[in-house]
C-alpha cells in the first residue's frame, strides 16, 4: 500500500486531496505546515510520497523538503510541490532542497495522479 | 481622498501650507479605519469560502460514498443475476435431458408392445393351421365313416385313413405346442416389461427421436417446448436486468469520476484565499501609509519616516506569488508583468 504525506495550511486543500487519493487507493497522512510534517516523520511515518504546498506558517515547503531529506529513509523518496507559486526563482531553490517536481495549483485530479504513478515506482 | 484634494483649488483661494496638511490630515482621517473594514471584510471572505469549501468537499465525500455504496449494490445484484442465468441455464438442460429420456422410455415402450402385438399375429397363425387341421380332421372321419360302410371287404381303406388321422393329430399336436410356448413368451415378456425396464438403459440409444411422431411424442415436446420458452424469458427479463445493471454501474463510475473533478475544483479555494490575502495585505500597507502621512500632517511623524514607508507599485510587484496576479498587475500598472508568464504547470526536476 502506498502511503502519500499531503503538507498544506489549506484544510480545504487537505481534505479534497486526501478524498481524491484515497479513493485511487492511496493510504494518506496530513500536516498542516512543515514543522508538523517533520514530527511526523520524526515519529516514524515513513510515506512512500510526499507532496507539500510552499508556502506555509511556521515551516515552508522548500524548507520542509530540505529538512525532510536528512530523515531517515528519506533520501530518495519523491517529494513533489504542490502551489499556487509560479516564480522560476523559487523552482530553482526547490530544485536545489531536493524536490522532485513542481506542480502549480489548481492540478486536475486525473494529472495529479499520473505523477504520482510517474515518480512512485509500482504505485 | 484624491478627489477632495484636486477640487479644493479650483474652489478658493490658496492656502498655507499649514491649512494644506490639516486638510491632508482630516481627507485621510478616516481612510485607515476604511483599510481595516476592508481588510475584515475580505478575512469574512475568507472564511466563509473556507467554509463553504470544506462543506463542498465533504458533501462530494458523501455523494462518493454513496456512489461508491450503490455500485457495491449493483455489484452485488449483477452478481446475483449472474447465478441466477447459470443455474436456470443449468435447470432447462436438466429438464431437456429429462423430456427426451422420457421420450425415448416411452418410444421403447412402444416397441416393446410392437414386438408383443407381432408375436400375437404368430398365435394367430398357429390358430390358422388348427383350424386347417380341424377341417381336414373333420373330412378324414366322414371318409373313415364312408369307409366304414364298405367294411367288410375293403377294411385296408381304414389302415390308409388311421394313418392320416395320426398324421393330422401329429400337426395338431404340433401347433397346439407352438400356441403354447407363444403364449408362455407372450406371458414372460409382458410380464418383464411390467417388471423392470432396466434394459432401458441399454437399448435407448436406438431409439430414433427424430423419426418418432405419436400423440404421446407431441405432448411431451409441448411440455418441452412450453418449458422451453418460458425458461428463454426468464433469460431474456435476466438479460434484460443484467444490461441495465451495467448501465447503471457505469453510471455510478460517471458520478464518482465527476464527484472526484468536482472536489479537485475545491482548489480554487485556496487560490482565492491566497489572492484576497494579499489583496488583505495591501490594503494593510495603504492604511500604515495612511497612518504615516496622516502622522506626518499632525506632526508626529518625521518626513524620513514617511518617506523610508511609503509603499511602491514595484514592491505590491514583488510580492505576487501566482502568474495570474503578476499578468494583472501588469495589465494595470504596466512592465515587464504584463507578460504572461509561460512555466509549465507541471515540471518533474
Amino acid at each position: 500500500m502506498t502511503t502519500v504525506m499531503l503538507v498544506d495550511d489549506s484544510a480545504t486543500m487537505l481534505m479534497s486531496l486526501k478524498s481524491i487519493l484515497t479513493k485511487a487507493g492511496y493510504t494518506v497522512e496530513t500536516a498542516g505546515h512543515g514543522k508538523e510534517a517533520m514530527d511526523k516523520l520524526s515519529k516514524g511515518v515513513k510515506p512512500n510520497l510526499i507532496i507539500s504546498d510552499v508556502n506555509m506558517p511556521q515551516m515552508d515547503g522548500i524548507t520542509f523538503v530540505r529538512e525532510a531529506r536528512k530523515a531517515p529513509g528519506m533520501r530518495f523518496t519523491p517529494m513533489l510541490m504542490l502551489t499556487t507559486e509560479s516564480e522560476q526563482t523559487k523552482r530553482n531553490e526547490a530544485k536545489t532542497a531536493g524536490a522532485t517536481g513542481w506542480l502549480v495549483k489548481p492540478v486536475a485530479p486525473d494529472q495529479l495522479l499520473g505523477v504520482i504513478k510517474q515518480v512512485v515506482p509500482g504505485a | 481622498m484624491s478627489r477632495l484634494l484636486r477640487r479644493r483649488p479650483a474652489s478658493s483661494a490658496p492656502t498655507d501650507s499649514r491649512v494644506q496638511t490639516d486638510v491632508v490630515a482630516t481627507g485621510l482621517k478616516d481612510v485607515p479605519a476604511c483599510c481595516e473594514v476592508v481588510g475584515a471584510h475580505i478575512s469574512d471572505v475568507i472564511e466563509q469560502t473556507g467554509e463553504a469549501a470544506a462543506s463542498i468537499v465533504e458533501q462530494m465525500i458523501k455523494v462518493d460514498g454513496l456512489a461508491e455504496e450503490t455500485a457495491a449494490n449493483v455489484a452485488r445484484l449483477a452478481g446475483t443475476l449472474g447465478r441466477t442465468e447459470a443455474e436456470l441455464s443449468q435447470a432447462t438442460s436438466s429438464n431437456d435431458q429429462l423430456v427426451d429420456r422420457l421420450v425415448r422410455y416411452f418410444l421403447y415402450r412402444d416397441e416393446q408392445i410392437r414386438g408383443l402385438v407381432d408375436e400375437m399375429r404368430g398365435l394367430r397363425q398357429h390358430v390358422a393351421q388348427i383350424e386347417e387341421v380341424s377341417r381336414a380332421t373333420n373330412i378324414l372321419a366322414l371318409n373313415a365313416m364312408i369307409e366304414a360302410m364298405r367294411a367288410g371287404d375293403a377294411g385296408e381303406g381304414f389302415a390308409v385313413v388311421a394313418d392320416e388321422v395320426r398324421k393330422l393329430a401329429d400337426r395338431s399336436n404340433k401347433a397346439a405346442h407352438g400356441i403354447g410356448s407363444s403364449i408362455a413368451d407372450l406371458t414372460g415378456r409382458l410380464d418383464a416389461v411390467l417388471a423392470d425396464d432396466s434394459s432401458f438403459e441399454k437399448d435407448t440409444t436406438s431409439v430414433a427421436l427424430e423419426t418418432a411422431d405419436t400423440a404421446m411424442t407431441r405432448r411431451l415436446s409441448g411440455i418441452a417446448n412450453a418449458q422451453r420458452e418460458l425458461s428463454e424469458l426468464v433469460t431474456g427479463v435476466l438479460r434484460d436486468t443484467m444490461e441495465a445493471l451495467q448501465d447503471a454501474e457505469q453510471s455510478t463510475g460517471a458520478l464518482t469520476a465527476e464527484t472526484t473533478g468536482a472536489v479537485g475544483h475545491v482548489q480554487f479555494q485556496d487560490i482565492t484565499r491566497q489572492l484576497l490575502e494579499h489583496v488583505s495585505d495591501a490594503v494593510d500597507q495603504v492604511r500604515q501609509a495612511t497612518e504615516d502621512v496622516i502622522g506626518y500632517a499632525e506632526g508626529s511623524l518625521p518626513e524620513e519616516t514617511v518617506r523610508e514607508r511609503a509603499i511602491s507599485v514595484d514592491d505590491l510587484r514583488a510580492r505576487h506569488v501566482m502568474s495570474r496576479q503578476r499578468v494583472t498587475h501588469g495589465d494595470h500598472a504596466g512592465g515587464a508583468a504584463a507578460v504572461s508568464d509561460d512555466t509549465p504547470i507541471i515540471e518533474l526536476f
